[in-house]
């Protein structure tokens, strides 16, 4: 019931008001463009803005990055790009956002009358606002994902493009090095007994420094095996090689990216329930308007007492 | 605080790249040098100017010379995968390349293991004719 008052006046004023702002939430379901309308509302994000990017190259130095570091280097860059800047402040709405639509459930429990309408009003434009925040997060999240699942697919070609480049005379040059350095080792100690030990001359200058050298090399490369940056990936306890732990990165982008469709979906789903209810909220404000008695005829006698007053 | 840590990064991998290249090109020619102590010990074995003792003493400083050469060819990590026709080479027979590891892994006289490796063994020697070709 709208009593003829100073709030109804406004009530009135706003009645238009709301009921286009409704029907435009209701063009969510045919997917009209919405014009914010109630100053409760969220504003849109500018169109003339910059959109947040986020470009990353992959470098050979990328590619030579050993694989636990690969993924952080990754992950740092974005983190310093400005589309993870907006996505962190579209967070930062978004939680403003679900702050809001609690106050305004909380008050809708309490209010009745004109006050719960213009409140039900508000919290649909209130959760307009928040879909609309969540998509634009959905958006950016997407580009953050394909990015990321196309950058892990250059470095991985880079990567098989170092080995495919190799000959089969190379491949078997490199084979028989192997050959030849697995059959010297495994001499190694023989060639020294033989040679240094036979008192003719003692051991060469050469193979005492070699010898010092190699413990410290070894040492440095047990430091090196142990360094946590340096650190081989591993999947179910087992290592695996960079290109695997390239090929799960890309898949888990691709894992997130298949979520990501699934919550648009939801988002979707909440979108058309907003619209429902606001088409809900108009159908009673038009049987709450005709109840109210707006178009029918006063009678004149009852004004008759503005006049008689005098 | 950060430009000069990065700074300091920089700095540090460009040492790195400097020490890498310098020690490649420290490496370079370790072939060549194994090849012509190796021809110079054949020619020591075929010298018919040298005594018994003195070739045996020459024998015995090329062959400490040679082990050395042999391990830092086997050592050498410009050389792997390096495919051109003096490694490829090098690598396509072991026990002529690294003469004095491969006749000592097979306890034979280096003298004797080169000839073995060519072909040419006493039996082959005693039983060869005379006669045109």
């Amino acid at each position: 019931m709208f009593p003829i008052t100073q709030n109804s006046v406004s009530g009135d004023r706003s009645l238009p008001r709301t009921i286009l702002s409704i029907f435009a939430l209701a063009g969510l379901l045919s997917g009209t463009l919405m014009v914010p309308i109630s100053a409760g509302a969220a504003t849109p994000p500018a169109e003339t803005e910059q959109a947040p990017n986020w470009r990353p190259t992959a470098t050979e130095r990328l590619v030579k990055l050993p694989s636990a570091y690969l993924n952080k280097a990754v992950e740092r860059d974005f983190k310093d790009s400005g589309l993870s800047a907006a996505i962190g402040n579209t967070n930062g709405k978004i939680r403003a956002k679900e702050r809001t639509l609690r106050d305004f459930q909380a008050a809708m429990d309490k209010a009745e009358g004109e006050v719960l309408t213009e409140l039900k009003h508000q919290f649909l434009a209130e959760k307009q606002a928040y879909i609309r925040l969540l998509g634009a997060r959905q958006d950016m999240s997407r580009q953050h994902l394909e990015t990321k699942a196309k950058i892990y697919g250059k470095i991985l070609r880079k990567l098989g493009n170092k080995g495919s480049g190799q000959s089969s005379q190379k491949a078997k040059l490199i084979e028989r090095q192997k050959t030849a350095r697995q059959r010297f080792e495994g001499a190694l100690a023989q060639v020294d007994v033989k040679i240094f030990s036979s008192g003719v001359a003692g051991e060469s200058k050469y193979s005492a420094e070699f010898a010092k050298n190699v413990n410290a090399i070894e040492r440095l490369i047990q430091a090196l095996a142990k360094h946590p940056m340096n650190a081989e990936p591993e999947l179910n306890g087992n290592p695996i090689s960079k290109a695997d732990y390239l090929r799960g990165l890309v898949a888990n982008a691709e894992a997130d990216l298949a979520i990501l469709d699934q919550e648009e979906s939801i988002l979707g789903y909440m979108a058309k329930l907003v619209a429902l209810d606001a088409m809900a909220l108009a159908e009673n404000l038009e049987d709450v308007t005709s109840a109210d008695g707006g178009n029918t005829i006063v009678s004149v006698s009852s004004a008759v007492d503005f006049f008689a007053s005098q | 605080m950060n430009t000069i840590i990065k700074n300091t990064i920089h700095s540090a991998l460009l040492a790195v790249v400097v020490t890498i290249g310098v020690t490649g090109s420290a490496f370079a020619g370790t072939i060549e040098n194994l090849e012509r102590e190796r021809a110079i010990l054949i020619e020591t074995f075929f010298s018919p100017t040298l005594s018994a003792g003195e070739r045996n003493e020459k024998v015995a400083v090329a062959k400490h010379r040679l082990v050395d050469l042999e391990r830092m060819v086997l050592r050498d990590s410009s050389l792997a995968g390096k495919n051109t026709p003096a490694v490829s080479k090098a690598f396509s027979n072991y026990d002529l390349t690294f003469l004095v590891h491969a006749s000592i892994e097979k306890e034979k006289f280096i003298l004797d293991h080169w000839l073995e490796q060519l072909g040419i063994t006493t039996q082959s020697v005693m039983t060869a004719r005379v006669g045109r070709r």
